[in-house]
């Protein structure tokens, strides 16, 4: 081909246009179908990703990768979406996606906190993660056992490891799974994947009825669990791989779940059936349900227990803290500290990042910069008022604290030190409470206990908050400010730097997926559906609340409450484990999906939000309880999100959720 | 002795062929061909008239009989000798050229041919032996050469890899004279509106640098991703539309548009869009001839959007503030309202008119070009050189040492040599380079418009004195921390004029370009058989970057006792400091770079004879391209993009009456797997010139010409997808893919062990192939009265295999990229248009005129969407325009609150008012959303585009003017960027007066003003939704060039005659008939960038 431009430049006289028509033929000849071949060998296909182990690793990492980033509050669907906490509508910046739903703006043809398309999640325009969907990591989970099984592929793995990979993958693919079912109730099923070059109109997939889809689910993960290693080996490289109990823990999720009164036998929606005419939902209660959820439950706590997973105590104290402090931190660190003995599968992938959206200016700290110190995730106090009182009972049935008037004006003493600064004055709501309480809010004249609140680490002289009109914690000049007066401390790392005028750094910690609590109040939740009243599920609500300070459910309730015997039946202990629940898992994303699966949504989500009145600087004028929202659940159509316009017209056999 | 031998060229090939006579003279169809061999000598000539084909025998040996011929040679019209013109013995190397005057003389053998030919005009052979010689035995001739334009059948026309005759072209070419391509502008793309038949073409923007007028070939006609716009070819070279705008009508030689397929067929892979054929002038033997035109030109925006005073701003302000909130806070309070007004302090009350500070009333730009050609029978140049500078309108204070107002100079030069190397070989080689190079503010020209309307008027000056501080090295530029509803903002408002003044940008466009050419006649093999070899590499490169510092900021604070004031840093770096902290010194930011290179080659064989009645022509074409980009990013667009092809024309004309063509392309391109790598794209073409016939001759007098023409044909592209998708048929995975990877393990900080992961961008794909155009043309070319050319041409074109990304992939297949498949079809459609009136009345006095027009429509047969249901089908593209735009259907306004509630809930909003915008539920589902949206207006793109004018000449003046028209286009006006008063960091929009005199408010509570009730700080997102309520009409009519002329008669300066210099004044965009006021309706939505500038030009051209 270039010999004719050689050719050109030679020069000579008669014999190059005859060499010249000698190339012309060459050119439009057939041989130089080469010259189109412009991509060498080696450019990478998919095949590349297994040959190697170490290429395959980077492909069970992307299956990872797809793991929800839920140490985000803009990409957890169930921190923001409820009632647990709530952002000041005075700036739309923090209108994210997720809020919007729970301002009741969830619509079908464009719906936030769209996980089935993977669109308008999170904080527009913050990172790759928005475009991805669940559906593309069970995609890539399919890739990847589909050739991991293969023995002819990766031929420099070793058995062991193989059988390891595959469970990660096969427990991904079944995460997944159960992480669309708990939004959109029955989902298609996906054990194989859609062709890229397939017949459209065959490849159509179709939504499966809810038993069905967990029976999937749950036969997955009990092939992962055989697979899976039942603690990780190399600490370092490892914590945050998928382990046996992990699986385990996950199936009595999923268990749990299919028992609960939203999928077991729910009528409401009898209404759903396919294009064909099944039902997706099975009407049908069935108790053989509670029992396999109360098996599955037992079995993770035994594995977790066999992995040397138990309940965090904070010890070996180093600052002479007090009692009470300790407490505090046995609360907040099973949360905060990474990786600690309680988390049995702590996010790797998603550490928590919005610290200082739970921290406010706090009086004591030399750093009150309200960019850094945001503190706008506000709990509402009907979140307040579910946390029990000191005596371990909800405020309405405590036989002692009277707490009808809960915005009754009060000054701390001395011995609430370790709570509320002494000499303080607020409202009665926050007097007598359980210690995680004041572990898990701030409010105005709570302490705020970290390690860097004087220079000795005491527990004495240390932060506090004051948030009331032109305080250090006020709403005047900034867009972040709490909207309702309360804060998470929970969620605050107390080994973070924040006492410094350089910018805080925050200790971030793995978002704690699941906790051996969770796994034990599961636990007793099911064990009393199955035998009510079951001493043996208070046992395991007893080693929760010790933790948290308390005593046990026998001992609180006869002593202090006005219903002594509410344990004893099936319905009293019901109501006891959900509200344990409720306030041990309290900020961890938990309560939004519990409220549904209990078909408590309606009752709860319906209650107004409400907040101190921020436009007040004396105590009387602050501690005003003042209408924010008005929050509507719909039912049944809240229950679920909708898939949207954009799935349900490209595939004209997927069905849209019901009143969507 | 001599004797006709033949009267057959068939005859003729073969007894020279036999015989073989090995000497050919160039163009052997030509008159005047001598050949010989040892033992005959026979010359050939042709006369149609007298209907044969001669062979002229002479007997060998015969010795040569040379004479003196002297003549002189005119221009059959003026019978003014001609200088230049080019005299040669036909068979010989003998020539010469004409003097001044016109005279020659020359030793010829008496018995030869003498041709006589020049550039414009139609070549004239003699014979010798028809004169007689005088006593001295000189031959004294008189040659009368007639203008080529004059003759319109024997023009020819620029056709795909060749020429061809303008009376055989059986296919839709519109060719356009350059000199109607000249105005006062540096950007040819500028004046092709309304000029050419068949394209439409709009221009959005005035800034420099960024003023190319978009153009298509007969509209959009295809809605694929990829490549839509026309294949530029300048001198057989693929160029950018900047390449063309940058071209000189004064080095224009031809120009043509070649709009149906049998025209673009040759094109294959590439012409689906239509083809720009573009060739500059080539040198002519001669004296060295001098071209010299210089320009200075005037230029202002044709229009500026108009805000309206500041009073009026702060106290609407106010009011937006609590038309929604009546407990709201207003901005101002009266005490900074009335002493604005009463203008007390500039500094402490400040008000600011920023059209006034940022933009000059006009600029002054100049542009020059030179060229120079000439040269031997063995050896002709052209060369020519541009300097054009183009200045911004951007008003520069002398705050800085550097220049911040947008100056473009571009130079550009080209040079092009031929070399006759043989009697039969000729070698072209010709090198171009174009260089831009750009200054101007940070961010671009178009930035500082946009920040004008989106800067608050009255909450800081420009800048204060600098005797204020006058320690200070730097700027005391104004600012203020942001109010909004919610407070004191973290951040600055933005300061137009800071931001204009505080660095500048600076880019370097370099394009250099040999191109070698090598035509060689293979008469001596068979006649009429030639081939051309043509190479060219091209070598972009382009790299920007900027220089800034960082403003400092000041307010002024207010000492309540004295009212003096003092000057507080708002961004020092201090412990209030709002970031960014300022910087006195220059910032230094690398930009984009781009270097690419194209290396493109083609031969070409062609054959064309004329046997009796019957031509025949045909050529075959081969070419191969490579284009490689030096920065890809990645491996696969790193890879060089390949096309292959060999294309063919085959003509064939009866009796000059029956002319038929068949073209085709046959085409590789590396971007689709094997199976689909070659493309065959035929076409077909019928002409027939009806006035050729005898009954038509002799009964339709005033008809001259009269040709029907047809053609039917596919071409194809390849140039479909983005530019990411190139390999379809590979996957394209990233092994190493940093956002899809996944951490592990326990450490103090993050999970410490890490691996990146694997993502897909692009499944395998073996089924992609070509997007494919099939299209018919019918046309119509007519003469009448000897000076009015007709031109209709109608078509429809069949666009198929549009490639779209598949409709019905759901999520849940969970694909990470939508597979795409060929699927779409779109036909348009429409009539090109163009009359031409040329008319010389007298001596003194001459006219032309001349109209277009072009009507282009586009349709969506067939689009890969949803299914949508029956009540929602208004939703699908399909039956609409490829440029429909979908939207709401504004009802009105709002009457009051009791209205909205019981109206439906638009877009999930729950807290509007009366004076916002109502819209139409039309699925009648009780909510306002996207399912909403139905077709509304006409397509973005105008589907007619037309113009017309004329020019005058009176003796030595001239006088020509030329109006350019739109219709059938709609477009938007983007509310959100003039929503008044709208915060959006440290933007605060200002007010347009047009929205401060025609609102919705408590007061006027009109339910059709122009704008909705007032939104305050952030926009009510209800009111700037693409709906029926921002469409506006796209149509206009402008003045779009206007020129007189003086030519004074020639006279000499130092021994050098200086021939007929012209003087000129000329203007563009004199005038504008719209019913849209707010801007220059031609910049459509993109109503707030640089304007579309008006032009007053002063020139002078001067030959020598």
């Amino acid at each position: 081909m270039f010999t004719l431009k050689s050719t050109i430049m030679s020069n000579k006289k008669f014999n190059f246009p005859l060499v010249m028509l000698l190339q012309l033929s060459l050119l439009l000849g057939s041989s130089c179908n080469k010259y189109l071949n412009v991509v060498p060998d080696n450019v990478s296909t998919i095949d590349d990703a297994f040959t190697l182990r170490n290429e395959a690793e980077k492909f069970l990492f992307t299956c990872y990768a797809y793991l929800p980033h839920d140490g985000d509050i803009w990409y957890n669907p169930g921190l923001e979406t409820a009632d647990e906490l709530w952002v000041t509508l005075a700036s739309q910046i923090h209108w994210q996606s997720a809020f919007r739903i729970a301002l009741g703006q969830q619509n079908v043809s464009n719906p936030y906190f769209n996980e089935w398309r993977g669109t308008n999640k999170g904080v527009s325009g913050s990172g790759n993660t928005t475009s991805r969907t669940i559906w593309q990591g069970i995609r890539n989970c399919n890739i990847f056992l589909e050739n991991m099984r293969d023995t002819t592929k990766v031929r420099d793995i070793s058995s062991v490891e193989r059988a390891q990979w595959i469970g990660e993958g096969l427990f991904l693919k079944a995460y997944f799974h159960y992480y669309m079912l708990r939004m959109y109730g029955p989902i298609p099923i996906i054990n194989e994947n859609v062709p890229v070059d397939g017949d459209i109109q065959s490849g159509y997939l179709v939504r499966k009825p809810v038993d069905e889809c967990v029976d999937s689910i749950a036969a997955w993960l009990d092939e992962a669990q055989q697979l899976l290693p039942p603690i990780v080996s190399n600490e370092n490289k490892e914590l945050g791989r998928i382990t046996r109990p992990i699986a385990l823990a996950v199936k009595a999720k999923l268990l749990v779940m299919a028992a609960s009164p939203l999928f077991n036998g729910n009528a409401d929606f009898s209404g759903l059936k396919d294009k064909e005419g099944n039902m997706l939902f099975n009407t049908t209660y069935d108790p053989e349900k509670w029992v396999q959820a109360q098996k599955a439950a037992l079995v993770a706590i035994e594995s977790a227990e066999q992995a040397n997973f138990s309940l965090y105590h904070y010890e070996n104290d180093r600052f002479n803290l007090s009692d009470t402090t300790r407490t505090q931190l046995s609360i907040r660190n099973a949360v905060t500290e990474a990786f600690n003995q309680e988390m049995i599968w702590g996010n790797s992938n998603s550490y928590f990042v919005n610290q200082s959206a739970c921290i406010p200016p706090l009086v004591g700290n030399q750093n009150q910069d309200r960019g850094q110190f945001q503190g706008f995730l506000s709990p509402p106090i009907k979140i307040a008022k579910l946390f029990y009182t000191s005596h371990g009972v909800p405020i309405d049935e405590d036989k002692v604290f009277n707490f009808n008037n809960y915005n009754q004006l009060r000054t701390a003493d001395d011995s609430e030190k370790f709570y509320i600064q002494s000499g303080y004055t607020t409202a009665r709501l926050n007097f007598d409470r359980e210690p995680r309480y004041y572990a898990d809010l701030g409010f105005d004249g709570a302490i705020w206990y970290m390690k860097d609140g004087n220079l000795t680490g005491s527990d004495q002289n240390t932060f506090h908050v004051e948030a009331r009109h032109d305080q250090v914690a006020t709403s005047n000049t900034f867009n972040n400010w709490s909207a309702t007066g309360y804060f998470i401390k929970k969620l605050v790392n107390w080994e973070s730097t924040t006492n410094s005028s350089q910018a805080p750094a925050w200790k971030q910690y793995p978002w704690p997926e699941i906790r051996l609590a969770d796994l034990y109040l599961l636990f007793a939740e099911a064990e009393n559906e199955v035998n009510g009243g079951s001493s043996l599920a208070i046992q395991y609500l007893d080693k929760v609340r010790e933790r948290a300070g308390l005593k046990g459910v026998v001992e609180s309730w006869t002593k202090y409450s006005n219903n002594p015997i509410k344990y004893t039946t099936k319905e009293g202990l019901r109501a006891i484990i959900h509200r344990e629940r409720t306030i041990e898992l309290m900020f961890e994303g938990q309560r939004f999906w519990d409220l549904r699966r209990w078909k408590e949504a309606p009752e709860v989500l319906n209650q107004n939000i409400t907040g101190w009145n921020l436009e007040g600087s004396a105590p009387a004028d602050y501690y005003q309880e003042t209408y924010i929202y008005g929050q509507k659940f719909i039912s049944p159509r809240d229950y679920f999100w909708p898939i949207g316009n954009y799935d349900t017209r490209r595939n004209p056999k997927l069905v849209e959720n019901l009143g969507w | 002795m001599r004797s006709n031998v033949f009267k057959n060229a068939l005859f003729t090939t073969l007894y020279c062929t036999l015989f073989s006579f090995p000497a050919f003279s160039e163009g052997f169809l030509k008159k005047g061909t001598l050949v010989e061999n040892k033992t005959s000598r026979l010359l050939y000539t042709h006369d149609l008239s007298n209907n044969g084909i001669f062979m002229e025998y002479q007997a060998p040996g015969m010795p040569d009989k040379k004479i003196l011929i002297k003549g002189r040679v005119m221009d059959s019209t003026t019978n003014k000798g001609l200088a230049g013109v080019s005299v040669e013995e036909s068979g010989t190397k003998n020539g010469t050229t004409t003097d001044a005057n016109g005279n020659f003389s020359l030793q010829a053998d008496a018995q030869g041919l003498l041709a006589f030919s020049s550039l414009g005009y139609t070549t004239q052979t003699i014979k010798v032996s028809d004169y007689t010689a005088d006593a001295n035995g000189i031959i004294e001739i008189k040659v009368l050469l007639a203008n080529s334009t004059d003759h319109q059948l024997e023009e020819i026309v620029i056709v795909g890899f060749g020429t061809q005759k303008k009376a055989s072209v059986v296919s839709s070419i519109t060719t356009v004279s350059p000199k109607d391509l000249k105005g006062p502008t540096s950007n040819l793309t500028q004046m092709f509106a309304g000029r050419i038949p068949g394209m439409i073409s709009f221009q959005r923007s005035g800034e420099p640098g960024l003023d190319n007028s978009q153009f298509f070939i007969r509209g959009l006609s295809t809605f694929g991703s990829g490549k839509r716009d026309p294949l530029i070819l300048i001198d057989g070279v693929e160029s950018s539309a900047t390449d063309l705008a940058r071209l000189q009508p004064d080095d224009l030689a031809d120009f043509s548009v070649l709009k149906d397929a049998s025209a673009a067929a040759v094109y294959g892979a590439r012409g689906a869009n239509g083809v720009l054929l573009v060739n500059t002038k080539v040198g002519v033997a001669g004296k060295t001839k001098f071209f010299f035109r210089a320009e200075n030109r005037l230029s202002s925006n044709t229009e500026n959007f108009g805000m309206t005073d500041n009073i009026t701003y702060m106290c609407q302000s106010n009011e937006a503030a609590i038309t929604r909130n009546p407990l709201g806070l207003q901005p101002y309070s009266q005490n900074k309202i009335a002493h604005t007004q009463a203008g007390d302090d500039p500094y402490l009350y400040p008000n600011n008119n920023w059209v006034d500070q940022l933009l000059k009333k006009y600029t002054l730009n100049q542009a020059y070009n030179l060229n120079l050609s000439g040269g031997t029978r063995q050896f002709q140049y052209y060369i020519s050189g541009t300097y054009n500078i183009d200045n911004g309108g951007l008003n520069v204070e002398p705050i800085n040492d550097f220049n911040n107002n947008i100056k473009l100079k571009n130079y550009s030069l080209r040079a092009k040599v031929n070399l006759q190397i043989t009697k039969t070989t000729n070698l072209m080689v010709n090198v171009y380079g174009q260089f831009d190079d750009y200054n101007g503010p940070v961010g671009g020209g178009a930035q500082a418009y946009k920040n004008i309307i989106s800067s608050n008027p009255v909450a800081f000056p420009a800048v204060y004195p600098a005797t204020l501080l006058p320690y200070m090295n730097h700027p005391l530029f104004g600012s203020a921390q942001v109010q909004t509803p919610d407070g004191v903002a973290t951040n600055l408002y933005l300061n137009p004029f800071a931001e204009l003044v505080k660095g500048f940008q600076v880019y370097k466009n370099s394009t250099i370009q040999p191109q070698i050419q090598l035509k060689q006649d293979f008469g001596f093999i068979t006649q009429g058989l030639s081939f051309r070899g043509m190479g060219y590499l091209r070598r972009y490169a382009h790299y920007a970057l900027n220089r800034s510092y960082s403003p400092f900021y000041y307010d002024a604070l207010i000492d309540p006792q004295t009212h003096a004031y003092q000057l507080r840093a708002l961004n020092d770096g201090g412990p209030n400091s709002i970031d960014p902290t300022g910087r006195e010194f220059l910032d230094y930011v690398q930009d984009g770079k781009d270097i690419n290179s194209t290396f493109w080659l083609e031969g070409a064989l062609s054959y064309n004879r004329i046997f009796s009645k019957h031509e025949v022509g045909g050529s075959l074409i081969s070419y191969i391209s490579d284009f490689e980009s030096g920065n890809a990013g990645t491996l696969i667009a790193s890879l060089p993009q390949r096309n292959q092809g060999v294309s063919g024309r085959f003509t064939y004309a009866y009796d000059r009456r029956y002319h038929f063509e068949f073209d085709f392309g046959y085409n590789g391109s590396e971007r689709f797997a094997s199976n689909h790598r070659y493309g065959f794209f035929p076409s077909f073409g019928v002409g027939y010139r009806i006035s050729e016939e005898k009954f038509f001759k002799d009964h339709v007098h005033f008809v001259d010409n009269l040709k029907l023409r047809a053609t039917y044909g596919l071409v194809g592209n390849d140039q479909i997808g983005s530019v990411d998708e190139r390999f379809f048929y590979l996957s394209n995975v990233n092994l190493n893919d940093g956002g899809y990877g996944a951490s592990f393990g326990k450490n103090t900080g993050v999970a410490p062990y890490s691996r990146n992961g694997v993502s897909i961008s692009r499944y395998q794909n073996n089924n992609i192939g070509w997007e494919i155009s099939k299209s018919l043309n019918l046309g119509l070319d007519l003469t009448l009265f000897h000076n009015l050319d007709i031109t209709v041409d109608v078509y429809r074109q069949i666009r198929s295999n549009i490639l779209q990304p598949k409709s019905n992939i759901e999520s849940a297949a969970g694909f990470s990229v939508i597979p795409s498949s060929n699927y779409g079809k779109a036909t348009s459609q429409g009539i090109d248009l163009a009359l031409d009136y040329k008319r010389n009345f007298n001596k003194n006095f001459w006219m032309t005129g001349r109209a277009t027009m072009t009507f282009a429509t586009s349709k969506v047969n067939l689009i890969d969407e949803i299914d949508y249901p029956a009540d929602l089908s208004y939703l699908s593209a399909e039956n609409h325009s490829i440029s429909q735009a979908w939207g709401l259907i504004a009802e009105r306004l709002f009457v009051d609150q009791n209205e909205v509630n019981n109206a439906p809930v638009q877009f999930s909003n729950t807290n509007l008012l009366g004076g916002d915008i109502k819209y139409k539920d039309v699925n009648h589902d009780g909510v306002v959303n996207a399912d909403d949206m139905v077709p509304i207006g006409y397509p973005a793109q105008p589907e007619i585009i037309y113009g017309f004018g004329a020019s005058l000449g009176w003796g030595n003046f001239d006088f020509s003017f030329f109006f350019q028209g739109s219709a059938r286009s709609s477009f938007f006006i983007d509310a959100e960027a003039i929503s008044p008063f709208n915060i959006n960091g440290g933007y605060q929009n200002g007010l347009l007066k047009v929205i401060a005199n025609d609102h919705w408010s408590e007061d006027n509570q009109n339910l059709y003003a122009f704008w909705p009730r007032y939104s305050g700080a952030r926009i009510e997102s209800n009111n700037v939704q693409r709906s029926t309520w921002w469409m506006r009409n796209g149509d206009f009519l402008r003045l779009k060039t206007v020129e007189l002329g003086y030519t004074v008669s020639s006279f000499k300066v130092l021994k050098q005659k200086i021939s007929k210099p012209r003087v000129y004044v000329s203007g563009q965009n004199l005038g504008l008939w719209s019913s849209f006021k707010l801007w220059d309706v031609e910049m459509g939505g993109n109503g707030l960038g640089y304007p579309i500038q008006s032009v007053y030009n002063l020139g002078f051209e001067i030959n020598f």
